[in-house]
Order: C-alpha cells, then sequence, then structure tokens
C-alpha cells in the first residue's frame, strides 16, 4: 500500500475543489434558468395557465382578458384605416396588419380587425370594444393612465414639419408666428405651440396632406411614419420636404387597464421575441419601412439582461414612455367630480380641460387676459383712428384729404384677414415676432379698418355741418365737435363691429382666447364645451360693448349733449 | 415688380381666380339662406306683439355673434356627418365658412326688410325698393369677409396670396402681393357697389315713373 504524500494530498483536495467549482459553474446557467426563464418559456407557461381553465373560466363574469381571448378563439384588435403603410386600405394591410395577425398566431387565435381612429382608440379598449389597440398610438405618461401599454414598443416615431421645398424653415424661429396644420389629440402639439405655432386642427392626416397639397396649409405636423408613404412618391418629395423633427415617441400596443394584466403580460412576451427573432423587422421590411428602429431593438434583446422573461421590466431594455404630464390644478378633482355629477344627473357631458391641468389653466387664464386687453386696445384705437381720420377728411387742406381719401379707399378694400397679415408683417420687419407684438398689430389692424369708416362718418357730417354753417353764421363754431356728435351712432356701430371683430387676431397669432383655447383642445381632445365657452364668452363681450355704448349714449342725452 | 411677377407661380393667377370665385360661391350661399331666414323674421317684427318681440330678440343675439368665432364653434361642434330630413349632409370647411356668415345675413336682412316693410306701409314704394341695393350691398361685405375661411384651411382667394407671399423671400415684394390682393378685392368691391348705386337710381327712377303713370292709393297719404 501507498501512503499518499502530503504534496499529492494537498494536489487531491486542490482538484477536489477545482471539481467541485465546475460542478458550480455548469450547474449555475441551469439555476439562472430556473430564477429567469427564457421569455419563450414564460410565455408557454402563461398562456397553459390560462388554457388550463377552459373551459369553465369563461363562463365566470370575472375572467381577466386573456382568458376571454383564448375562449373567442380570436383577439380584437384596434387598427386604424387611414394610415399609408401601417394600416390603410379596403383590403387592409401594412405594418399594424401584418403585426396583428402575428401576434394573433403566436397567441394561437384568429385576429379580428376593428377599426378605430385615434379619438376613440382609448375609449374602446375601456368600453371592451377591443382587446388591444395596435394603432399608431405613441406610448406617453398621460396615456399611461388611460391605458396599460406593452413594452417593449413596436415602433418609435418623431413629429415631423413638412412643407414646400422654397418655404425657409430651418428652427424654431421660424416657425413661431407661423400657421400650422395639425391633428387633434396629437401629443406633439402642446409643444409646437409652446414655440409660437399657431394650429390649425383637422380630424385626420389623410386631411393634412390635401390641405398641403391644395396650398391651405404651408406647414403640416405629424408622425415621420405618416409620410414615409408620400415621401416614397417622387412627384411629392419634388415639392415638399421635412423641415424639422422633434418630439420621439415609443409606440406601443395597449390592453384595457381593467383585466388586462395577463394579456399585456402575453404580449410583452411576444414582442420580446418578435424583436429579437427579427420577426417585427422582418415584417418592417416587407411594408417598406425604415429599419433603423428594429435593427437597434434586435441588438438590445439578444443580449443576456434582456432576453430572459423579466426583461420587460428591466430599464435599460426598454423605452421610457414621452414624458407628456400636463399637471394637474388644485381643482382638477373637484372639477372632474362636477363634471360627473352633471352627467349623472342631467345627462349633460362637459369637460372642462382648461381647468383640470396647469399648462391649459395658464393658456385658458392668459387668453381671457389677452382678450380683453385686445377688445379694449381694439375700441381705444378705433376711437382714435376715427377722430384722425374725420380730421383729415374733413380739413381744408386738398392734399392731406387726398392722400387720406386714398388711404381710406385701400383699408375698405382690404379683406380684414389681409389687413391684419399686412400689420403683422409690417411689426415683425422691425420688432421680431412675439405675442405682445402680434397684439398691437392686431389692435393697429382693428382700428385703422373700422376707424376709417367712422372717419368717414365724422368727414361727412362735417360737410353737411359747413353746408348748414353757410346758411347760419354761427354754425361754424366747434364744427369738427358737432360732426363727431351727429355721427356718434356710426362710430358706435363700429366700435361694435372692432369688438366683434377681435378674435380674428388669432389669425396673426396674437394670444387671445381663440388662440388660447384652439390649442388647448389640440392636445386635450375635447371640443364641444371648449367652443360653447368661447361663443358665449365673445357673444357675452359684445353685448356688454352695445350696453356700454348704448348706456353712455344715454348718459350724453341726459347731460344736454345732443348725439 | 418685376422681382414679384418673377418669383410669382406660374399658375398663381388662375388659383386666385378661383379662390375669389370661392369667396363669391360662399357669400351668395350666406347670403340665400340669410334671405330664408331674414324675411320670416322681418314679417314678424313688423307684425308687432310677441312675434316681433321675439325677433328683435333674436336678432340682437345674431347681430351679436362674432362671425369668426361662429366659424370655429361649427368647425368644432356640429357633426361633420349629419341628415337632415333624411338627406345626408356634410359640413366641408367651405360651408362652415358660408354658414358662419349667415348670422350677419339673417340680422342683416331682417333689419332691412323690415325698414322696406315700414316704407311699403307708409305707402313709400322708392324707399321700400332700396332692401334690394341694400341687399346687394350685403353681398359684397360677405365677399370680403369670407375671407375668414384662409384660417381654416378653405383655399379661397386672400389664402392663396398668403400661400403665394409665403415662398416670396422680400418683404418688399410681399406687401406688392398683398397691394395686388387688395387691388382686386378692392376692384370687386367698389364695382359692385357702383353696381349697387345704379341700381338703385334706377329703382328710384322706375318708382318714379310708376307713381306718375298710375297714382296709387297712397299718393294722397303724407309720407
Amino acid at each position: 500500500m501507498v501512503v499518499p504524500s502530503r504534496t499529492a494530498r494537498a494536489l487531491a483536495q486542490a482538484l477536489a475543489c477545482l471539481l467541485v467549482l465546475a460542478a458550480f459553474a455548469i450547474a449555475a446557467p441551469g439555476a439562472r434558468a430556473d430564477e429567469a426563464p427564457s421569455p419563450d418559456t414564460a410565455l408557454a407557461r402563461l398562456l397553459d395557465e390560462a388554457r388550463a381553465g377552459i373551459p369553465g373560466a369563461c363562463a365566470a363574469p370575472d375572467a381577466d382578458r386573456l382568458v376571454r381571448v383564448l375562449c373567442a378563439g380570436s383577439i380584437r384588435v384596434g387598427v386604424r384605416a387611414d394610415y399609408p403603410l401601417f394600416a390603410a386600405g379596403a383590403v387592409r394591410s401594412g405594418y399594424e396588419i401584418d403585426l396583428a395577425r402575428a401576434i394573433a398566431d403566436r397567441l394561437g387565435v384568429g385576429a379580428e380587425l376593428a377599426t378605430v381612429k385615434s379619438s376613440n382608440r382609448i375609449a374602446l379598449l375601456a368600453e371592451d370594444r377591443i382587446d388591444v389597440a395596435i394603432a399608431t398610438m405613441g406610448h406617453t405618461t398621460l396615456r399611461d393612465g388611460q391605458a396599460r401599454f406593452v413594452r417593449p414598443h413596436y415602433y418609435r416615431s418623431e413629429t415631423v414639419l413638412v412643407g414646400p421645398r422654397e418655404l425657409a424653415v430651418t428652427s424654431w424661429a421660424d416657425v413661431a408666428g407661423r400657421t400650422v396644420c395639425v391633428t387633434i389629440g396629437n401629443g406633439s402639439n402642446a409643444e409646437l405651440s409652446s414655440h409660437g405655432a399657431r394650429l390649425m386642427l383637422f380630424e385626420s392626416p389623410e386631411q393634412l396632406l390635401d390641405r398641403l397639397r391644395a396650398d391651405a396649409c404651408s406647414l403640416i405636423a405629424q408622425d415621420d411614419s405618416f409620410f414615409a408613404a408620400s415621401f416614397a412618391d417622387p412627384a411629392f418629395a419634388s415639392l415638399y420636404d421635412r423641415k424639422l423633427g422633434f418630439a420621439p415617441v415609443p409606440w406601443g400596443m395597449a390592453v384595457a387597464q381593467a383585466g388586462g394584466e395577463r394579456l399585456a403580460r402575453a404580449l410583452a412576451l411576444t414582442s420580446q421575441i418578435f424583436h429579437r427573432d427579427g420577426v417585427f423587422l422582418d415584417i418592417a421590411r416587407a411594408n417598406h419601412i425604415a429599419t433603423g428602429f428594429f435593427e437597434e431593438q434586435q441588438a438590445i434583446w439578444h443580449r443576456p439582461e434582456c432576453d430572459t422573461a423579466t426583461g420587460s421590466a428591466n430599464p435599460s431594455c426598454v423605452l421610457p414612455p414621452l414624458a407628456s404630464d400636463l399637471g394637474p390644478t388644485r381643482v382638477a378633482d373637484r372639477v372632474a367630480a362636477a363634471e360627473a355629477w352633471l352627467s349623472q344627473r342631467t345627462g349633460i357631458t362637459l369637460s372642462l380641460p382648461m381647468l383640470k391641468t396647469m399648462p391649459a389653466w395658464r393658456m385658458f387664464r392668459t387668453g381671457l387676459i389677452n382678450s380683453l386687453v385686445l377688445v379694449a386696445g381694439a375700441i381705444a384705437s378705433t376711437l382714435a383712428f376715427a377722430l384722425a381720420f374725420g380730421a383729415a377728411l374733413g380739413a381744408r387742406e386738398r392734399f392731406l384729404r387726398l392722400a387720406v381719401r386714398l388711404l381710406t379707399v385701400a383699408l375698405q378694400s382690404s379683406p380684414i384677414v389681409l389687413t391684419l397679415v399686412i400689420a403683422a408683417a409690417l411689426a415683425n420687419a422691425i420688432a421680431s415676432y412675439s405675442s405682445p407684438v402680434a397684439l398691437a398689430a392686431s389692435i393697429l389692424a382693428l382700428g385703422l379698418t373700422n376707424g376709417s369708416y367712422a372717419g368717414q362718418a365724422i368727414s361727412e357730417a362735417t360737410l353737411t355741418l359747413r353746408a348748414e354753417a353757410a346758411s347760419d353764421p354761427a354754425g361754424g363754431r366747434d364744427l369738427f365737435l358737432r360732426a363727431v356728435r351727429r355721427s356718434a351712432t356710426q362710430i358706435m356701430a363700429f366700435v361694435i363691429n372692432a369688438t366683434k371683430g377681435t378674435p380674428i387676431a388669432s389669425f396673426i397669432g396674437a394670444p387671445e382666447l381663440l388662440s388660447a383655447l384652439t390649442d388647448i383642445s389640440s392636445f386635450s381632445s375635447e371640443r364641444a364645451t371648449t367652443y360653447w365657452i368661447l361663443l358665449i364668452f365673445y357673444t357675452a363681450v359684445v353685448i356688454l360693448v352695445v350696453w356700454l355704448c348704448t348706456a353712455l349714449r344715454s348718459f350724453l342725452e341726459r347731460r344736454g349733449v345732443p348725439t | 415688380m418685376m422681382s414679384l411677377i418673377d418669383h410669382l407661380s406660374p399658375d398663381f393667377l388662375g388659383r386666385l381666380l378661383a379662390g375669389m370665385a370661392l369667396n363669391f360661391a360662399i357669400a351668395g350661399t350666406a347670403l340665400a339662406l340669410g334671405l330664408a331666414l331674414g324675411v320670416p323674421l322681418a314679417l314678424a317684427r313688423v307684425s308687432g306683439g310677441l312675434a316681433g318681440a321675439a325677433s328683435a330678440l333674436v336678432v340682437t343675439f345674431l347681430r351679436a355673434a362674432p362671425t369668426f368665432v361662429v366659424m370655429f364653434f361649427l368647425l368644432n361642434v356640429v357633426p361633420r356627418e349629419m341628415s337632415l330630413f333624411g338627406t345626408a349632409l356634410s359640413l366641408s370647411g367651405t360651408t362652415a365658412v358660408a354658414l358662419s356668415l349667415v348670422p350677419y345675413s339673417t340680422a342683416y336682412v331682417a333689419d332691412s326688410g323690415a325698414e322696406a316693410l315700414r316704407q311699403l306701409r307708409l305707402g313709400s314704394t322708392p324707399a321700400a325698393l332700396l332692401f334690394l341695393p341694400n341687399v346687394a350691398r350685403a353681398f359684397f361685405v360677405l365677399v370680403m369677409s369670407s375671407s375668414a375661411g384662409a384660417a381654416i384651411g378653405v383655399t379661397e382667394g386672400i389664402t392663396v396670396i398668403l400661400r403665394q407671399a409665403e415662398r416670396l423671400p422680400a418683404l418688399g415684394d410681399r406687401l406688392a402681393l398683398f397691394a395686388v390682393g387688395i387691388l382686386c378685392f378692392g376692384a370687386t368691391l367698389q364695382a359692385g357697389f357702383a353696381a349697387v348705386n345704379l341700381l338703385r337710381r334706377h329703382l328710384n327712377r322706375v318708382a318714379l315713373r310708376r307713381l306718375t303713370v298710375q297714382p296709387g292709393p297712397y299718393r294722397t297719404e303724407s309720407p
């Protein structure tokens, strides 16, 4: 028998340690897999669990959405019908259509496609009329509270401004004061508005293209994905180009908040697999969509820390939603409660977005104040220009009379919209565009137009008084003052006209109430109550001005001043 | 001026004329609807009593409604697709502009119509006939007001001018183009008013001739 030496024993112990370590090393991956299985395993397990209860669970009133999809044998997918390359055409085709079908296949059910719009896709989820929305929906922090978004995202877009090639727009400074045509509810509208753009609202992206081609809109804003098909057309690309890109936003599938947890989980795992295996990439290629995002995502989902069942919860693997929280006002809850109370008691749907979020409230308050400033300014400038035109047109100097007469004819021959644009162009040539400049230009234009008419009335009264003075030697005294009194009715009519015209100032970017409420509507998607408030406000202001004019006239008559 | 001509699109004139034709079409529609609504209001006004008071109240509100706000209200609150007596109607931007002018045209027709009816009762046919030139004047005011359509993407005359102006690099060229716009609309307006005056004079002559040839029952009454 050979007794092992100390060295040999030490070697044997070291070898044993190595073998144990090797055994641990071999066993370790298996242990990791037990803790976080692959997304494929997790998805199979989730579907097996859901199917296990079928058909018994199908009749349960509290069955979750995944069980109901499996019971029905089909998934109801909300898709767009008007989004070229993504979801369009009488025979539905596009990236999102193919995606919906691929997901249904993976879940082992059929795909039942339902048309949704940007304005109703979240509501249809909440009303249980669709199971999932795959409908060009950007994932924002604001929408996170309205629907359950699936991550990883299946696409990422950014908003781009598109306009005629000859239009020089290269920075935000060039956008300020310009009209940009947008779709209601687009998350990037608030950013456009914050850069001084005037928003013109439309229902659908197709309307934007129509208006661009008809030259009714010089700039349109929409997701870059929407323009992909248009820029593929050489005729379109030769006329229009992309001016600016901003607000990148990931697109997510979304399911309902209530009962949608397991369906969202199944879709998240499916999306992980689709990114990793290049399914999204292949579908994008087949639909001629730019593949940069998909290639980037495929690399991410191949990474070991992402390619696990918990990868979709790993912040280093998924994209964050676009931060669009608007911050509630202090009375937001009470306003919401009042809206609900009114709806329950009377059936009237009242929505007051301008009182619920801080940016909307600030816009509303500023718009209200600016409107009142504008009305006061328009009245004052109308009166001032009326006196100036009246004095000049009734002057004895022929040259002065002729010059002012020509100006009056020009002002009266110009539609008020054009007069406002000319005033804004001249004002912007002197000072760079800003809200006060736009307000001042509007006050000037409204005063000039209405003052020219009122001034003409004063000058005509001056002429009649001069004729009367010829037969009455005392009649020539205080001629101008008496002419003003004689034409008081006309002056008041044009003061009222100026008040009625103040909302037109929004056309050149004056930040009055119409402009503010249009901006609020563009991101809140609420319009009915908003425009009722606008109509009531301006009608009330006009009625108030009429009443004040009448009261002033009565007061002067009582004081013995003939009008 | 040569610089401006160089920069203008070749089809600018054609598009401007087409745009102005749309201004006329909008004004015509607004006036037709204004007549349809305003004449009954005028009849109610002169009939007095409760109907007269109700008519006056309605006209007060119609007069106070700002056209521009009404246009945005119609566009954003009224459904785009609707049915009236079984007929499907679609609210386009052009229709919204025309309808937004209806409160003004209705109030104007109601006021002028009521005055004409009063003059007729007093036996002053020439004064009553002033209703026609007044309506014609309203038409030209409506043509000018229809330019508000530029704010909602309707391709009327002013929209064509503004889009062209955006593509002109120099302020001087833009102002020259605006002057062309004023000339186009101004010439239309002034020609319209001249025609209105001719019509008024003609109606006066006709009325006087009738009164001379065929003395009516009111001839002996005081005016």
